[in-house]
């Protein structure tokens, strides 16, 4: 049962787990504006309780998925189902959500007490509940006392939070965030971010959360949507994404990533130049060009004198440049046989031990495990 | 393409989307009834002959055969090309000096040179009739020439013209960058080449935008050259005298369709210009601020006075005349112009009337435009009936105002017309009033509405809560300040304006514009200048009362406008 207005938030009643259950899903929906295609045959899951993370570069439908969701977008076609019911067909105000924008859109001529009751007003609570909620919300949001502040004499930060108490006060059953964190500075925006995410796990209020900023993603989702052309290209947890990702743009736009030139071997290699190299399993046919993606953390250096040479996966490099990236160094070689760069992030108490400069020469592993092979040209955002 | 066709027809309205489809509909009406409907029957009527038969272009051949009809085409361009220079090298100057120039006393300036609007486009020219008309003291001045003709016209038309184009060009030369007068500073250029390849090219739009403005307004004015004009005839003139004068309707429709050419020309033009002008100023421009130059400062100063000067003297002029006793022989002040014995049914009724005009317009006017902007801008769904409205509301600018009256005879009179009981009430006034200023409220709510949030309707929607409580607490108390510039234009205009109702009023909704007519027409120049008086007085404290109150207001608003 969910709680009621008045109830005490506690942890043991909030965040009663209930994963296993459907919240909304998304059933082949397409959106297009004119010859645009927004959203193309979109399919998607959302458990209750969930924390996701729609993920992208701009413009790749993000949005306008969540504005679908909201119904503030019409779809052109598809099916969205919540809790049971098909809401594709209703209007914003028939649908159960409560949204916080990227702008807040907070009312500047209202106080922060009657933005964040002004949900409640229309639903003839009595005046004292309303006040308890709102103080109750305010709590939450860590802003007691600012109940008679307008808001352009908040910070961003105070606003955003305004915003997600105002979003919350009716208690939605589904909390959409459009990108609320860009239009604050770095320092807040991390602070928040741990913040939000505390308070969805406490409430236990299923979130849909828009974001272009990977970092976000990965720290605050259960699950993370990557999207790009208005396809998704992968749905899974973050590690899943970081770790195994499922095409050469997932692998692109999370974290860093070298992309090496091959040609496709039999199963479980590839070949670089002429040096053999082994990696994951791949479909793809012997003697097609291909992509090697293999992260700059994953890549061993080690000195020439102790390189194995005839192993493997084993290459050699010319240092090109040096970046000091404090917990670590980022290294950029060159790789003798067709030119290629790569680059190597060495953890700052193994670069001791390499002493590094440039110009030296320095034998590479990739190590099979952390090395995929992709389609050749896929990479492209 | 099945599937999107099922979703629409399988889309269930709401009761929301139900009354704003409503809301959206009634103000199609309004526009259809009020602007296309009148338009499209005095377009036909004068492609018909007095029995109603359909006669092709026979009425524009006849004017074109007639030269006393066909010379007054070329005495509005003449007039209309005349005031258009005067008033634009006049106001360019003016408006240079209060924004680029440290010249004193800008904001007495400022006041001053906002009075014409004020008063209707009859008293300047009645001033102008005592100050240089055959016992006027000042026709010394004029060597001989006479002021009933096109001198008198120019400079009446130049009177309540200037205003207009002093807000526009203020505007356009507020908007400067100082880095780029810097920028040639640094450079070394001249202050004549800055001024030709910085600050000319900066305000082009808005100086096109400005010619046009004030050609438009100056070949369909009808109230100086009625006054003032003598045999002179311009357009607007003849429409008047062929409806009211010979009962000539077919003829008058035929030169109200080619008075409606050259506003509608200004119109495309303007539009034009308008979408090229889009963010010509980036948002990170530093606005230049003029310093000290003595020499050039009071040359400036002394321009502007001269021009305010004139201004005050004409208003004073229409004041001094109404409290003589009889002018120029006797000097001794009076009141009793002030009752107005020209008039039959007394002047002060003519004068109740307009005030109950002014403020129904400007009431149900400002509402109805204002929400009407909103529902084009701010919500979803609908589309084909927004744009129309849109275009709707676009259109009155282009639609001259002795136009718009006499097609609401055509449309109104018409014995058919199940309408035909609005003729000459109040009713139909104010209709006529509101869809006669209607584009600038509009423009000026749309501007307003764009400023805030496009988020507030969606969040209003997330909370459930319904689209008219978001108007009503957000959207309408955020824009207020531009709500209340709406009702005070749409007052100040619907007291002074005469070309429209002109046609319409009844003997019990005679308005006091149309009383200052009649008055001047019967000879009881007093009278008139009284009329004309008292309309001023009545913007004027209408205007401050706006003042105030939007002072109050936005003191208050300080609490939540000002970022801390």
């Amino acid at each position: 049962m969910p709680p009621t207005m008045t109830s005490p938030l506690s942890v043991s009643t909030a965040a009663t787990p209930r994963a296993t259950t459907t919240h909304l899903s998304i059933d082949g929906v397409s959106k297009r504006f004119g010859s645009f295609t927004a959203l193309d045959n979109i399919a998607l899951e959302i458990q209750e309780g969930e924390f996701v993370c729609f993920l992208g570069p701009s413009g790749c439908g993000k949005t306008t998925l969540l504005r679908t969701i909201a119904g503030l977008t019409r779809q052109s076609a598809g099916r969205l189902t919540q809790r049971g019911k098909d809401i594709s067909m209703l209007p914003p105000q028939a649908r159960d959500f409560g949204i916080v924008f990227q702008s807040y859109a907070l009312f500047p001529n209202l106080t922060v007490f009657n933005n964040v009751a002004y949900g409640l007003r229309n639903r003839r609570v009595e005046r004292a509940r309303i006040n308890d909620r709102v103080a109750e919300l305010l709590a939450l949001v860590n802003l007691t006392g600012s109940e008679a502040k307008y808001p352009a004499a908040l910070s961003g930060g105070q606003q955003q939070r305004v915003a997600l108490a105002r979003a919350l006060a009716t208690e939605p059953g589904l909390l959409l965030l459009d990108e609320p964190l860009s239009a604050l500075d770095a320092r807040v925006r991390g602070h928040l971010r741990s913040q939000i995410k505390a308070l969805q796990a406490r409430l236990g209020v299923t979130t849909i959360m828009v974001t272009h900023d990977q970092e976000e993603a990965l720290t605050m989702a259960d699950r993370i949507v990557v999207m790009n052309h208005g396809v998704i290209e992968q749905v899974g947890t973050p590690a899943a994404i970081y770790h195994q990702p499922a095409s050469a743009f997932v692998a692109s736009f999370i974290g860093s990533m070298n992309f090496l030139e091959v040609t496709a071997q039999a199963n479980r290699q590839a070949l670089l130049g002429n040096t053999p190299c082994a990696c994951l399993p791949h479909t793809i046919a012997v003697g097609q060009a291909a992509q090697l993606a293999i992260r700059p953390e994953a890549v061993a250096l080690s000195l020439q004198a102790r390189a194995l040479k005839h192993q493997a996966g084993a290459l050699n490099g010319e240092v090109v440049s040096i970046e000091f990236l404090g917990a670590f160094q980022r290294v950029t070689l060159r790789l003798p046989e067709d030119h290629q760069t790569l680059i190597a992030d060495v953890p700052s108490r193994d670069s001791s031990k390499l002493s590094l400069y440039v110009g030296q020469l320095l034998a590479i592993h990739l190590p099979a495990e952390a090395a995929r092979l992709y389609a050749a040209g896929s990479s492209q955002q | 393409m099945m599937a999107e066709s099922l979703i629409k027809a399988a889309t269930k309205p709401s009761l929301e989307s139900l009354i704003r489809l409503l809301v959206l509909l009634a103000g199609v009406a309004l526009l259809v009834v009020g602007l296309l409907f009148p338009l499209v029957t005095m377009l036909l009527k004068s492609l018909q002959d007095r029995a109603g038969d359909f006669i092709g272009l026979a009425n524009f051949a006849h004017y074109f055969q007639t030269p006393a009809l066909v010379n007054s085409i070329a005495n509005s361009l003449r007039v209309a090309l005349m005031t258009t220079g005067v008033v634009v090298g006049l106001a360019f100057l003016c408006a240079y000096g209060i924004t680029r120039t440290c010249m004193p006393g800008k904001r007495l300036f400022r006041m001053l040179a906002i009075l014409p609007i004020l008063a209707p486009s009859l008293l300047p020219a009645i001033s102008l009739v005592y100050l240089f008309g055959n016992q006027g003291f000042l026709r010394e001045v004029l060597a001989g020439q006479s002021i009933y003709g096109p001198i008198g016209i120019v400079m009446g038309m130049s009177f309540w013209i200037f205003p207009h184009a002093l807000m526009l060009l203020t505007t356009a030369l507020t908007n400067s960058d100082a880095r780029l007068y810097e920028a040639a500073e640094a450079l070394g250029t001249p202050k004549w080449r800055t001024f030709l390849t910085i600050t000319l090219p900066g305000v082009r739009y808005g100086l096109i935008s400005c010619l046009f403005v004030v050609f438009t307004l100056a070949i369909t004015d009808f109230g100086v050259p009625k006054i003032i004009g003598g045999q002179f005839s311009v357009l607007a003139t003849d429409v008047y005298r062929q409806v009211v004068g010979q009962q000539n309707f077919q003829m008058g429709a035929v030169v109200s369709v080619i008075l409606l050419l050259p506003a509608v020309l200004s119109f495309i033009v303007d539009r034009w210009i308008q979408r090229r002008q889009v963010a010509q100023l980036s948002a990170r421009a530093v606005p230049w601020q003029p310093t000290l130059s003595p020499l050039r400062d009071w040359v400036f100063a002394l321009l502007c006075y001269a021009v305010a000067g004139a201004i005050v003297l004409v208003i004073g002029t229409a004041v001094y005349a109404s409290l003589v006793q009889f002018w120029p022989y006797n000097l001794s002040i009076t009141f009793e112009h002030y009752t107005f014995q020209g008039m039959a049914d007394g002047g002060w009724g003519a004068w109740f009337n307009s005030l109950k005009l002014a403020f129904s317009v400007a009431l149900v006017g400002t509402l109805v435009i204002f929400f009407n902007a909103w529902l084009i801008e701010k919500s979803e769904g609908f589309r084909p009936l927004r744009q129309g409205l849109h275009f709707m509301a676009m259109l009155p600018m282009a639609v001259p105002g002795m136009v718009l009256g006499l097609a609401y005879i055509f449309f109104f009179n018409q014995a058919g017309n199940p309408l035909n009981w609005l003729y000459g009430t109040m009713m139909l006034l104010v209709l006529n009033t509101l869809v006669h200023f209607y584009t600038v409220c509009h423009l000026t709510s749309v501007t307003a509405l764009k400023q805030l949030d496009p988020e507030f309707e969606a969040v209003g929607a997330s909370l459930k809560v319904p689209f008219w409580t978001t108007f009503y607490r957000v959207t309408l108390p955020v824009s207020l300040p531009a709500v209340l510039d709406i009702s005070v234009y749409l007052f100040v205009n619907a007291m002074t304006t005469v070309s429209a109702v002109v046609f319409l009023y009844n003997s019990d909704t005679r308005l006091a514009s149309v009383a200052v007519l009649h008055l001047d027409e019967a000879g009881y120049f007093a009278s008139a200048a009284a009329m004309a008086v008292l309309i001023f007085l009545t913007s004027l404290v209408v205007k401050l009362l706006h003042a105030a109150l939007t002072h109050v207001l936005l003191n208050n608003a300080q609490r939540w406008r000002q970022a801390t």
